[in-house]
């Protein structure tokens, strides 16, 4: 090889900017248009999923159809820009936080370095200012004063097809994990802004498949994987066959059960994909050593909600189930498993969409009396909650040792950190059954990465952009399985037990991923028990 | 006075206009270059890191076996961006010119741009390597996807769940497991 002037590499392997690397932007952000190709976007909904919705009460996603986002004609309706304002103008009308949040941003840029997407693209668009900014310059153009005297030398732009795409594009390069939102002086809940666009973008039929299927399989047969109740009973049933040849305790379940004190729901992963399986099979084992009062429900067979990543009815509506169905039951309360963006639902959005659940009673701890004033309102209380203060009263027994082929660190799940101020809780449960260290101060916490595929961004076309975006979060695991040894990611989250276990896969092999039940139930110990060293915990092969 | 005090002298001046060069492949150059914490800034931070550990290497000439950790730092990242594969490896190989420029520079040492030829064998062992780390990343990333849309299949498809038999409409759904 020859040695070679700068500008002549530069110029001979970086033909011209490109989108989201590549060289320093030479136009104006409002003039680079967005250019769709294989593994930069997720595959749009199928067109019998969306008329499947569209048909069903409460919900509404018109314009199903066969298109493609890499094609110039997105097929949308002939009034598209029209549908688009007037359902901007409805929603600023009908959320005041929507219409606060186009008003007082003051282009700080406090928020603009602290997105994992922008971290791990560069790209300037996903600087979470600059996304706001895609929907913000469309409100100014038509529904505030100095945009439409100034136009474009006031932050203005007219709607286009060009500025659709660049919605789909963005809004889809958003977790709404809100680690911007953490550092807004104004408070702004940029996440909600992505909420909208996406919003918007499914009054012209523009969703991606990956979201809506699960929404349509919720809606339909209660859970994500579309799976019917006795499937959902069987595998739970293998579960706790699984429990006893381990263990030789044989966890007491029930479902549907009327008259139960607790209901409990959990995301439906945990009952049929690893590593949640291990999760779910830790809640048995954890239940069965209290002797706790409560039932599964094969109709509110999900917690997860992928209705919020849609729009406010069908978040609503999959929300509703679960509150239906402890209702039908007769439960006091419900206990919340695993779960991330369920709890943003709930401790956000259900009071105002289906509260108050005043059927129910305020939580109280069947084992230890304690009130949890937090969840009054709710009705439903977290597993960590639970499982600390079940702790806190020396109610559990364990043998720390049985996690000793464990050495942990643990991941705040964006939505219990920061949606529900979840911080404390697991560290407690840890430090009672695992030795653990955390990650570095500015990862964790308030502060956690996302594991960069929420949202329902956690499909396989899109691995490069999840492994960019998750990089943030890799880094800081990298950090510590090279420091000390860590083997083990714990959170409380189930899609971040699926993602994360493809992010470590790709930037720190060897470093595992588990529920912090799991790692409960591997250190229980209980009366009963007939188990050998199971030297994986849980994970242990029996034969 | 040798090629190796040249290097010594200058390391600081060369890595730093190397790690310029790489960074300013990304569109967000400004930031990258300025956070220093690595983890605020894992782009930047793992850059520079892994380009002043690969400098060292390339200076002293170094068994080439050494280059991977570093090369692997810098080129896991540039795998998943978007970038070409020549984009993506393409900035090691400034460093060559950067080295002469700063060598050119400098009164005192002028000459040593006549005996770099080690050194830039060294460039491009490093450069040939990166190839290889690039492709073994992308390899692994296709491994990534494969493994996520196995899981969770087998338990649906070894259960004794009769809604297994029914075609089609279950299978895409459960891949990657909510």
């Amino acid at each position: 090889m020859s040695v070679t002037k700068l500008e002549q590499l530069s110029k001979s392997v970086v033909q011209g900017p490109s989108l989201a690397t590549g060289a320093i932007p030479t136009r104006d952000w409002m003039d680079i248009p967005v250019k769709f190709k294989a593994g930069n976007y997720a595959y749009v909904a199928k067109k019998d999923k969306v008329e499947y919705l569209n048909s069903q009460s409460g919900l509404s996603f018109p314009n199903a159809r066969e298109w493609s986002p890499e094609e110039d004609d997105w097929k949308l309706p002939e009034d598209w820009k029209e549908i688009i304002l007037t359902g901007l103008k409805e929603r600023l009308d009908k959320f005041r936080s929507l219409k606060i949040f186009m008003d007082c941003c003051v282009r700080c840029g406090a928020c603009a370095d602290k997105c994992h997407f922008f971290l791990g693209t560069g790209d300037p668009k996903n600087m979470p200012v600059l996304r706001a900014e895609l929907l913000r310059s469309i409100y100014r153009n038509d529904f505030t004063l100095a945009g439409k005297l100034f136009g474009k030398m006031a932050g203005a732009r007219e709607m286009t097809v060009g500025v659709l795409k660049e919605w789909f594009m963005y809004s889809y390069q958003c977790t709404e994990c809100r680690r911007c939102s953490v550092f807004c002086p104004y408070g702004i809940d940029t996440a909600e802004v992505t909420m909208m666009i996406r919003e918007l973008l499914h009054l012209v039929g523009i969703g991606i498949n990956w979201i809506l299927e699960p929404v349509s399989n919720s809606n339909r047969t209660g859970n994500h994987m579309g799976l019917q109740p006795h499937t959902f009973k069987d595998n739970v049933e293998f579960l706790v066959e699984d429990v006893e040849s381990l263990t030789g305790v044989k966890p007491n379940i029930s479902f549907n059960r009327k008259g139960a004190e607790i209901l409990f729901i959990t995301p439906s992963a945990d009952v049929f994909a690893e590593p949640g399986l291990y999760t779910a099979m830790g809640y048995l084992l954890l239940f069965e050593a209290i002797g706790l009062d409560y039932t599964w429900s094969t109709y509110a067979s999900e917690g997860g909600n992928f209705g919020l990543f849609t729009n406010n009815e069908a978040m609503k509506k999959l929300n509703a189930k679960m509150y239906a169905e402890a209702e039908r039951l007769g439960v006091k309360y419900i206990l919340g498993g695993e779960c991330g963006h369920m709890w943003r639902v709930v401790h956000q959005y259900m009071e105002t969409m289906n509260g108050p659940a005043d059927f129910l009673e305020k939580p109280v701890s069947p084992i230890t009396g304690t009130v949890f004033e937090n969840a009054a309102s709710s009705k439903m209380v977290h597993l960590s909650e639970f499982t600390a203060d079940l702790i806190k009263h020396g109610k559990l027994k364990f043998d720390k040792s049985r996690n000793s082929h464990i050495k942990a660190t643990f991941h705040d799940s964006c939505n219990p950190a920061r949606a529900m101020g979840l911080i404390d809780e697991p560290r407690y449960i840890l430090d009672h059954v695992v030795d653990w260290v955390e990650m570095p101060e500015n990862t964790i916490r308030e502060q956690t990465f996302c594991c960069g595929s929420g949202t329902g961004l956690n499909t396989d076309e899109i691995m490069e952009l999840r492994m960019r975006s998750g990089l943030p979060r890799a880094n800081a695991v990298k950090y510590v399985q090279e420091k000390h040894g860590v083997n083990m990611l714990s959170c409380v989250c189930a899609i971040d037990r699926a993602t994360l276990t493809s992010l470590n896969d790709y930037w720190t092999p060897g470093v595992g991923v588990c529920g912090v039940t799991e790692l409960v139930a591997n250190a229980i110990v209980q009366e009963g028990e007939t188990r050998g060293e199971l030297e994986e915990g849980l994970r242990t092969m029996v034969f | 006075m040798d090629v190796a005090e040249g290097f010594r002298c200058h390391r600081e001046k060369i890595v730093d206009r190397w790690v310029e060069y790489v960074l300013s492949t990304y569109t967000s150059s400004g930031f990258f270059l300025k956070e220093r914490d690595k983890f605020a800034n894992p782009v930047g931070g793992n850059l520079r890191e892994g380009l002043q550990k690969l400098f060292l290497l390339l200076s002293k000439g170094a068994d080439p076996k050494e280059f991977t950790a570093p090369l692997e730092q810098i080129i896991s990242i540039r795998s998943v961006q978007e970038f070409t594969p020549a984009q993506a490896v393409a900035p090691l190989n400034a460093v060559k010119h950067i080295v002469r420029e700063v060598f050119e520079a400098d009164k005192e040492r002028k000459q040593l741009v006549d005996v770099l030829y080690d050194f830039e064998f060294n460039v491009d062992l490093a450069v040939l390597a990166a190839f290889d780390i690039y492709m073994k990343y992308r390899e692994r990333l296709y491994q990534v996807r494969i493994n996520e849309i196995r899981s969770g299949n087998h338990v649906l498809t070894d259960s004794k769940c009769p809604s297994n038999r029914l075609a089609g409409d279950n299978k895409g759904v459960i891949k990657g497991a909510l």
